[in-house]
């Protein structure tokens, strides 16, 4: 019984990394219907932004305790992921957007920086791992048999936090009315008066902030940074993203948890090199079941 | 008389690097390019037929290459190697048995290509993506857990059989098989897409529903159409595992599938020889970034402000090429070719040949 | 035998009667409207006959064969084509090319012999272009057999897709609002055409259209339809009367 609570907790962590990466794409692949896989570089980056604000607020410049470093680096890893997101909507997608390229080159691009992301860091940083430094001092309760360590609650909070918040945004504000707006039809939005512009950017930030943050709190819980470490991950949220019914923000959340148990229910029955094998497999299967997705709308083509 | 200028074009090249190579005049070094430059040609062109002509958007297509190449190489290893006892053939056969390796191959990997083509009667777009992603993790997890072909360490032993060939008949063999299935690929892909049965492929990529009312049978030109792609991207992987001489499963993971779309894309959607042009474009641009001096001339002036940066040409050739692509396609948001062929974009060559 | 029977032919999406009830018999030969208001379930009625959909309730004969579970392209081989309400070309293809492609359902080869182009491959081919010739000389279209459609004007695009259409050699043509988006002289040349396919091919038509002049000058037989259920039907000058149409189409108020 303790086994399989600590699993599913496992499990939880896991689905909420995924599960934050998994809204970020989803929220642009909603808006602007672009796969944008520079998604998970972005995350990756988000990763060495927040060391580097660790290192430079821990260093002997500022001096300031683990826990306040923690609190300052949240909000600065966000913000400065962000503009990395939007740095590359503004310098290769738009450019791209606006003379009307065909959908898939937008992606290839997309692909491409990626590619640029993970290398360029490679050619600056070197191939030399780095190790995250402690933020938070680690707390381990144990309740019956079950380990559980206040990273683990952090992490699994913020996922459902984004999760409610990006809902309310999208659901309830004007705003995420425009963004639901132009997924629809990107030539009648500007029409109505809507900057279009505008709103791409928002998205660009509001996905790639969380995607900061899931940066951060991944490198707080495994303090290993790699410059490959973005793309597995960001690769298999995309998955998650897609099985939930990409464009979809339930679908993301719970196609990430989805992924995130299927991975650690493998693992505690195979070996744990079949992971890859199984978790694609029982994906596949239900996309070939349900091809739109757990939340996706099938599209009904009019004639 | 046009019918025939590209053919004989092409078999006069073919033999003329043949002879070049046999008599050594050309190294190993610029074979292993050329070689290279064949398997290149047939991954474009082959992936070119769904992303291009059908317009879906597959970005597995490393997946077939790998089931070819296992599967090729186990053959190859049964039949000449000793890995698993003694050869099963003797030498001499290897030259006569070595293409329709490079074909079974090919056909196990059309099978695979099942697992994407049945989803794909029902879903299009970005979930089919999705699902050749998927096909292309899963073929890599289940060869990483195969032990009796090594498994994540890898699998060799296939060099022996191009070596048989070599002491049947000394000659550059692979090089020669390289040509042959690369000139194979590209007269089956255009046979295949000019002819009214594989025009149905073009007609589903500009509208499916029509397509299916007109009387075309979606669903199994659909299939033929993956099957072709991926059978002929398992006989590369043939060809590839053969000239290295080794293959390993992380070999045609997603970057490797990523090099595919590329070349896809960088030539043109839906054009044989904007496909052909990029995958030569593409392959010679890798081998030039991958001299060192040439990467420290261009980042001369860094290195100047930060002498203690030693930057790696494997690493910087990986950031070129994307930045390179990445301008090409702000300049020429449709590719080398667009949609076009080469005797449509220069017309006067239509009257020197043509090629059906 | 007629040439194609609805019986009892109900269509519901979710809640929605789409189609209720709807019966039609055709012999051979006729040239039949099918008219209603905007929304009451024409196109659904000829997405039911191409296989498009599969109805709820009832059937539908062509020939002796029932379509039921049939896929719309083994109707179309039965010998029913159709058009578009908005045009659905395959627009980046020559206009030859398209009308070469719809007829893929008598090829007659596989692909082994699309890429080994032995002697039944070259047979095939050239019987398809005599076809694709033969026809885009009838429909006045040879001058722009190698232009794509997308290139081409409105009125010229609805003469390939009709021209397409014919290639099938169709028993049944469906055309779906052949006159949506024409000017009046277009509209003219459409009736022209239409008049004259009916007379020099052994076809039946059956068409959905909305401007009265087309469907009165050409209509030998006509059907309303409103919510799904059928409402009058006859000749063109019994539906002009039928208070009931009138109501449809113009409200109680009107009467």
């Amino acid at each position: 019984m303790d086994f399989i609570l600590q699993n599913i907790l496992n499990a939880l962590q896991w689905g909420s990394f995924y599960a934050l990466i998994a809204l970020g794409y989803t929220l642009v692949y909603g808006v602007l219907r672009l796969i944008n896989f520079a998604h998970g570089d972005i995350f990756m980056v988000g990763a060495y932004i927040a060391y580097a604000i660790a290192w430079f607020l821990l260093g002997p410049a500022f001096d300031l305790s683990p826990l306040m470093t923690f609190a300052i680096a949240i909000p600065l890893t966000m913000a400065l992921t962000a503009c990395v997101g939007v740095t590359l909507e503004r310098i290769a997608y738009r450019p791209l957007r606006r003379k009307g390229a065909h959908r898939l080159y937008v992606v290839i691009t997309a692909l491409m920086c990626g590619l640029i992301l993970e290398y360029s860091n490679l050619a600056v940083l070197g191939a030399s791992r780095l190790k995250f430094p402690e933020l938070v001092e680690k707390t381990i309760w144990h309740i019956g048999g079950v380990t559980i360590t206040n990273l683990k609650v952090i992490v699994i909070f913020a996922a459902i936090a984004v999760y409610v918040f990006l809902n309310f945004i999208v659901t309830k504000t004007k705003i995420g009315m425009a963004m639901r707006g132009i997924s629809y039809d990107k030539f009648a939005i500007p029409l109505m008066g809507i900057p279009i512009d505008a709103i791409i950017v928002f998205t660009f930030i509001l996905g790639s902030s969380f995607a900061g943050l899931a940066g951060l709190l991944f490198a707080m819980s495994y303090p290993i940074l790699e410059p490959f470490m973005g793309m597995i991950i960001g690769w298999k949220a995309f998955i998650a993203a897609v099985v939930g019914g990409i464009g979809d923000i339930r679908g993301a959340f719970y196609g990430g948890f989805l992924l995130g148990f299927i991975e650690v229910g493998v693992v505690t029955i195979f070996p744990s090199t079949y992971r890859d094998l199984f978790a694609f497999s029982i994906l596949l299967i239900i996309l070939w079941v349900k091809p739109t997705g757990l939340f996706g709308m099938p599209q009904s083509t009019k004639i | 008389m046009q019918k025939y200028t590209l053919n004989v074009l092409m078999a006069a090249c073919a033999v003329f690097l043949l002879v070049l190579a046999h008599f050594k005049i050309i190294d190993n070094y610029i074979q292993a390019v050329i070689m290279f430059v064949g398997i290149n040609i047939i991954m474009s062109t082959s992936l070119n037929l769904v992303n291009g002509n059908m317009g879906e958007f597959t970005c597995g297509h490393a997946a077939f290459m790998c089931m070819g190449a296992y599967v090729t190489s186990l053959l190859s290893v049964l039949c000449f190697g000793k890995n698993f006892g003694d050869p099963l053939l003797p030498q001499y056969m290897a030259m006569f048995v070595f293409p329709i390796m490079i074909l079974a191959g090919g056909v196990v990997a059309a099978l695979t290509s099942l697992l994407v083509a049945i989803p794909a009667f029902k879903t299009r777009d970005d979930y089919l993506a999705i699902i050749t992603i998927a096909v292309n993790y899963m073929v890599i997890s289940a060869i990483e857990n195969m032990d009796f072909v090594g498994g994540s360490r890898g699998f060799q032993g296939m060099k022996n059989t191009v070596w048989a060939m070599n002491d049947t008949i000394k000659g550059p063999w692979m090089l020669f098989w390289v040509i042959t299935f690369t000139v194979f690929t590209i007269w089956v892909i255009r046979r295949f897409i000019t002819s009214t049965y594989g025009k149905g492929v073009n007609a589903i990529c500009q509208d499916e529903v029509a397509a299916e009312i007109m009387s075309v049978n979606t669903n199994k030109i659909k299939l033929v159409n993956f099957m072709i792609s991926a059978g002929l991207a398992g006989c590369a992987g043939g060809l590839f595992a053969h000239i290295i001489g080794y293959v390993n499963p992380q070999s045609f993971n997603i970057l490797k599938s990523t090099e595919a779309m590329v070349m896809v894309y960088l030539g043109g959607m839906g054009s044989l020889s904007g496909a052909v042009l990029s995958a030569i474009v593409f392959t010679f641009l890798m081998e030039v970034l991958r001299s060192q001096s040439l990467i420290d001339f261009l980042l001369a002036p860094a290195t100047f402000v930060f002498p203690d940066w030693e930057p790696s040409a494997g690493v910087i050739k990986w950031v070129m090429i994307p930045l390179l692509l990445v301008l090409i396609m702000q300049f020429r948001p449709e590719g080398i070719m667009g949609n076009k062929e080469l005797s449509d974009v220069f017309p006067k060559l239509k009257k020197y040949y043509t090629f059906k | 035998m007629s040439l194609m029977k609805i019986d009892g032919l109900t269509q519901r999406f979710g809640g929605l009667q789409a189609v209720s009830e709807f019966s039609v018999e055709m012999k051979g030969g006729e040239l039949m409207g099918l008219i209603g208001p905007n929304g009451a379930g024409k196109t659904t009625i000829f997405n039911l006959i191409s296989g498009f959909y599969q109805p709820t309730e009832g059937t539908i004969t062509v020939g002796d064969t029932p379509t039921a579970g049939l896929k719309p392209h083994q109707v179309t081989s039965l010998g029913v084509a159709r058009t578009f309400q908005n045009i659905r070309l395959w627009h980046d293809m020559t206009v030859l090319d398209n009308i070469r492609i719809a007829q893929h359902y008598r090829l007659g080869y596989n692909v082994m012999d699309s890429i080994l182009r032995g002697k039944k491959y070259r047979e095939r081919e050239e019987r398809i272009l005599e076809i694709a010739t033969e026809l885009l000389e009838a429909m006045s279209l040879t001058e722009v057999a190698q232009e794509c459609p997308k290139n081409l004007p409105y009125g010229l695009q609805r003469r390939v897709e009709i021209a397409r259409a014919m290639s099938i050699r169709p028993k049944l043509l469906l055309l779906d609002e052949p006159a949506a988006g024409l000017n009046s002289s277009d509209v003219e040349d459409l009736i022209k055409l239409v008049r004259w396919i009916h007379e020099n091919y052994d076809i039946s038509i059956f068409m959905i259209e909305h401007q009265m002049k087309v469907v009165t000058s050409l209509c030998q037989w006509i059907k309303v339809i409103d919510f799904g259920s059928t409402i009058a039907e006859g000749t063109a000058e019994d539906i002009q009367s039928n208070p009931a149409v009138i109501k449809a189409y113009l409200g109680d108020d009107n009467i």
